[in-house]
């Protein structure tokens, strides 16, 4: 059980629980001011009965609806140790899901690690499916190598023929992504 | 950086090299470019710009800015010149010349939207709220779009939330905003969802909560589509703040059959039906109780509907849903505290509590969701309450050491639950010594064993059984505070390295191994443990304060001169990256966020911890690089110290450390509370207060010293040399004053809960008497400079004083340098260790004012 409401400025003062986690990356302020002033529907905390920050989901609406590719993106997804096996995450991406289809979007989707295979596998239970490889998504910083991203999707109602899913072959680099 | 979209204007093609270096960070190129251009050009304006640019980035702030002035006296209408000049302004922290650039370029093109609305953001960027409301008018007026409509209303707005005075702002600016609302309204000219959020908060602000909560149910309502439940949250809002009780118990009944698991709508229909049955309300009649359906008023429907959530959660097959058994406990607690028989109705609070471990006692979170309802529990019924959990609990049989084990990760976690329940109880605290360690034996056996199941864990992954480790610390750290014995400390970092090695991203282990480090006065392995906890931006104002209490204080002046600036950096790009997301929250109309992102702001501009590393920053030059006079003064110059000024929000200091960043699992007795949160945040502020008077006294030293070469023959000089020292003045008793206010805090002895604040550094500095050895120093200063005002004939008094001061200086002095002597491993007291150099400077300090 858990208070789900509108992440807010001051919630960046108490996320420690969360973001001290080494794959949680804590941004600069400017990236979380750029979230709530734009897509502030998309920010959302969970909160435990004694006032402890459990988890957050943000994201975002973009693509071009001409093209198909309008669709909700998620940018960041972080539960807490203590709160995880909660099924937390999948409250989390199934209020974004809603929000994306209200907003009209095709589809939702995500970037992982493609060695954190608990997302992944989490994303796939949730209806997730690797639609790309990306290569060198993600830089490390102390010399080890780069390392791929998974772009998985989940189509949304309406994508009726679920085109927007359909895997690509071939892994494309960052700078491809639009 | 510009336009430069369109190659074919000339002038564009032209400036585009300079562009080109300036973008590469190749500034004395672009002005040599731009030299060689303007050279044939002489009316290229945009040139002088970039070169301005270029001088700015290249450290000539003067000639960049006298530069630009050139330009922008000519008030240019042109874009490029516009958009350089504005960024040029921006770099040089001046937002304010943007503005007087585009009101001149609105007179010239009062037509062109696109200069119009940069106006706007160029006060939104600023703050000048008035203006930004007629800027916003004057651009409706010339471009009828309703945003640019609702950015005047939004000014209006922060015109009200601004206003010293409250009247000012629901008499006037609101209901101004209100009516210019209202007219769009009734043209019907209402577009965006951001329009009646606007509306609702107006009405909100002005205390109108029946007209928003009408105006939410009604069409214009229909627009707030983008939150989930939006309506729902607004109309909550509204009826709590309204006490419409019956409609607020309704809303929360529906909104809970639709999410059995969302706790604030719980903590809203018990408020709310306590508040209807004070008031012995009835539904006027029977078929409608209110707009929102069906209210409860009677403690029975509460514990039907609670008991009916329960069993619909123990019937699911999917996994349960923790909000009904606890809204069970919630209301049982709430009962109890009004007094209240019925609750037996709910059943006993440790059966309750032992069927919510069976339910979720597998859940890492049991601990936190049982802890708040543990008061339930008689003091007598612990030891029974642990026993049945015990009974809970699937371990394995016994083997030769005596302990049983956990086949699974369920179990495990179970036993766990059972361990932090019974320390959250306070059975761990009573044990002795030998029960300690009989513990610590048992907690690190299942530390072992449990390791196993986590052999495939990655190692960004936590280990299952690391809970185990962290407690076998707390364990060795009670044994220390309460019988001194070393050794129990050294355990405790071998057994939390041990887990660390285990489990290299556990925070916990790090944050509690470099609590001890420096507490030991061990500073060497923090910076490591430090950064690989990678703590970034927000969280050097929550938790930075872990590195920068210790660092200084441990005499580790590069580190520390290092975590300043980390924590420094942060706070000084915050006033530039605000003002640019609050432009960009009314460009998307998220008018909400706005009032958010200021008090935003200013939360981290009046932040404790930036007040603190400001202050440490400019100290620790000062002692660190100032070696002669000279320096000394030009770096208190460079520093752009004002010894008169005081730039600390003393009044409204908010303190943002992450104080329980470090897990608990103490009795509530033991925990931080409110209480320890307002003496830290006390003590701090006086200790910041003593160490920034130090660093203005040390300022005003310094510049007073260096008027020499004139003081006798000119008049005005001397003036200002004793206005100088009348200000020396006000400081030392400003000083004393602090220090006695230092000396009674310090006497009540607060002692925090070890994983809570760390106590300042202010008893240790007075108990030491470094001090009053400064206060005394500074003191003796000031007479001396008084000596050279009264000249050497007339002042034999002054001189047996000065005589007299300096004797009693030098014993001060050898007092704390005595107390400084002695072996650093043996040494109990680390703030001692940085009295010497301190002193030094000091000392250093009333010797160049004597000559």
């Amino acid at each position: 059980m858990t208070t789900l409401r509108a992440f807010t400025c001051d919630d960046l003062f108490k996320f420690n629980n969360i973001n001290l986690d080494p794959l949680t990356e804590t941004y600069g302020i400017p990236f979380y001011l750029q979230y709530l002033a734009h897509w502030p529907e998309y920010f959302i905390v969970s909160e435990a009965p004694g006032g402890e920050l459990m988890g957050y989901i943000m994201g975002k609406a973009e693509g071009s609806v001409a093209r198909e590719e309008w669709h909700g993106h998620v940018t960041a997804l972080s539960v807490a140790p203590e709160f995880r096996r909660l099924g937390l995450a999948a409250k989390l991406m199934e209020m974004l899901e809603e929000i994306s289809e209200r907003k009209g979007g095709f589809f939702v989707d995500l970037f992982v690690r493609v060695s954190n295979q608990v997302a992944v596998n989490m994303y796939k239970q949730l209806g997730y499916s690797v639609y790309r490889t990306v290569i060198e998504y993600y830089s490390a910083s102390n010399g080890e190598p780069d390392e791929d991203a998974y772009d998985m999707r989940k189509a949304l109602s309406r994508d009726t023929e679920r085109k927007s899913i359909i895997p690509i072959p071939h892994p494309v680099r960052p700078e491809d992504i639009e | 950086m510009a336009a430069r979209g369109h190659v074919q204007d000339p002038n564009d093609r032209r400036l585009r090299p300079i562009y080109d270096y300036l973008d590469n960070g190749n500034n004395k190129m672009a002005i040599q470019q731009a030299d060689k251009l303007l050279k044939k050009h002489k009316d290229l304006h945009c040139a002088k710009v970039l070169k301005a640019i270029g001088l700015q980035r290249t450290g000539k702030q003067d000639e960049a800015f006298s530069l630009a002035q050139e330009v922008a006296t000519l008030e240019p209408t042109d874009d490029n010149s516009l958009q350089a000049l504005t960024i040029l302004y921006r770099e040089m922290h001046r937002p304010e010349l943007v503005t007087k650039l585009y009101e001149a370029a609105v007179k010239k093109v009062p037509l062109s939207e696109e200069y119009h609305s940069h106006l706007f953001m160029a006060y939104a960027r600023v703050g000048e709220y008035k203006k930004m409301q007629q800027a916003g008018m004057a651009l409706y007026k010339t471009v009828p779009k309703n945003p640019y409509y609702f950015w005047s209303v939004m000014s209006l707005v922060m015109q009200a939330i601004s206003a010293q005075d409250e009247k000012l702002a629901q008499t006037m600016f609101l209901p101004l905003a209100e009516r210019m609302v209202e007219k769009m309204v009734k043209e019907e000219k209402i577009e965006a969802e951001a329009e009646v959020q606007l509306y609702f908060m107006i009405l909100e602000r002005l205390g109108k909560c029946v007209e928003a909560l009408d105006m939410v149910r009604g069409p214009l309502g229909e627009k707030l589509t983008s939150e989930l439940q939006s309506r729902e949250n607004k109309c909550m809002m509204m009826y709590q703040r309204l006490q419409l009780w019956p409609e607020c118990n309704a809303l929360s009944y529906k909104l809970l059959l639709k999410n059995p698991d969302d706790w604030q709508f719980y903590l809203s229909y018990f408020d709310s039906l306590f508040h209807l049955m004070d008031k012995s309300w009835s539904p006027p009649n029977e078929e409608e109780h209110c707009v929102e359906g069906p209210v409860q008023t009677t403690v029975a429907e509460a514990v039907k509907f609670v008991v009916d959530r329960m069993e619909e959660e123990d019937k699911k097959e999917s996994r349960p849903l923790r909000g009904p058994y606890m809204a069970c406990l919630e209301l049982i607690h709430r009962l109890r505290q009004r007094g209240c028989p019925d609750e037996q109705e709910l059943g006993d609070p440790l059966e309750l509590m032992l069927q919510f471990f069976g339910k979720f006692g597998d859940k890492p979170c049991c601990i936190t969701d049982l802890k708040i309802y543990l008061h339930l529990l008689p003091p007598e019924q612990h030891t029974q309450f642990k026993n049945r959990l015990g009974e809970l609990v699937p371990l394995g049989e016994v083997g030769e050491d005596g302990f049983g084990f956990p086949g699974d990760t369920k179990a495990l976690q179970r036993h766990l639950c059972v361990c932090q329940l019974s320390r959250v109880l306070g059975l761990q605290r009573v044990l002795d010594t030998e029960g300690k360690l009989c513990l610590i034996t048992e907690l690190k056996a299942h530390y072992h064993y449990g390791l196993q199941f986590g052999k495939s864990c990655l190692k960004t992954e936590l280990q299952f059984s690391d809970p185990y480790c962290l407690m076998v610390a707390h364990v060795y750290i009670d044994l220390w505070t309460e019988t001194g014995d070393e050794n129990m400390l050294w355990q405790c970092l071998g057994v939390l390295e041990e887990g660390l090695s285990f489990s290299p991203s556990n925070a916990q282990f790090k944050l509690l191994l470099l609590l001890l480090f420096c507490r030991l006065g061990a500073f060497q392995p923090v910076v490591d443990l430090y950064s690989s906890l990678d703590a970034k931006h927000v969280q050097h104002d929550t938790i930075g304060y872990l590195l920068t209490r210790y660092a200084g204080s441990l005499g580790q002046f590069a580190a520390a001169s290092q975590s300043y600036n980390f924590s420094l950096r942060f706070f000084h790009s915050n006033q530039k990256d605000t003002s640019e997301y609050i432009i960009q929250a009314y460009k998307y109309g998220a008018f909400e966020k706005i009032p958010e992102f200021i008090a935003f702001r200013t939360r981290l501009n009046q932040s404790l911890h930036f007040a603190q590393v400001r202050t440490e920053r400019m100290l620790l030059d000062l002692y660190t690089e100032a070696d002669i006079t000279s320096s000394l003064e030009e770096s208190v110059k460079a520093m752009g110290l004002c010894p008169e000024e005081d730039d600390i929000p003393w009044d409204n200091m908010r303190d943002n450390r992450d104080l329980t960043v470090l897990f608990s699992w103490d009795p509530k007795d033991r925990e931080l509370t409110e209480e320890h949160r307002r003496l830290s945040l006390e003590e701090e502020s006086v200790w910041l207060k003593v160490r920034s008077l130090t660093l203005r006294l040390l300022a005003s030293l310094a510049l007073l010293g260096h008027a020499p070469s004139s003081r006798n023959s000119d008049k005005t000089n001397e003036n200002g040399v004793s206005a100088k020292s009348s200000t020396l003045q006000t400081l030392l008793s400003q000083l004393d004053l602090t220090l006695q206010t230092a000396a009674q805090i310090t006497e009540k002895q607060t002692q925090y809960p070890f994983l809570g604040p760390p106590s300042s550094r202010l008893a240790t500095a007075l108990s030491s008497g470094s001090c009053h050895c400064q206060a005394s120093a500074l003191q003796l200063s000031l007479t001396l400079q008084e000596l050279e005002t009264t000249g050497l004939d007339d002042s034999s008094e002054l001189q047996t004083q000065i005589c007299n001061s300096f004797k009693s200086l030098i014993v001060q002095l050898q007092e704390l340098l005595s107390r400084c002597k002695g072996e650093v491993l043996e040494m109990k007291d680390s703030r001692l260790m940085t009295q010497p150099s301190l002193l030094e400077t000091l000392v250093f300090f009333v010797e160049t004012v004597w000559v």
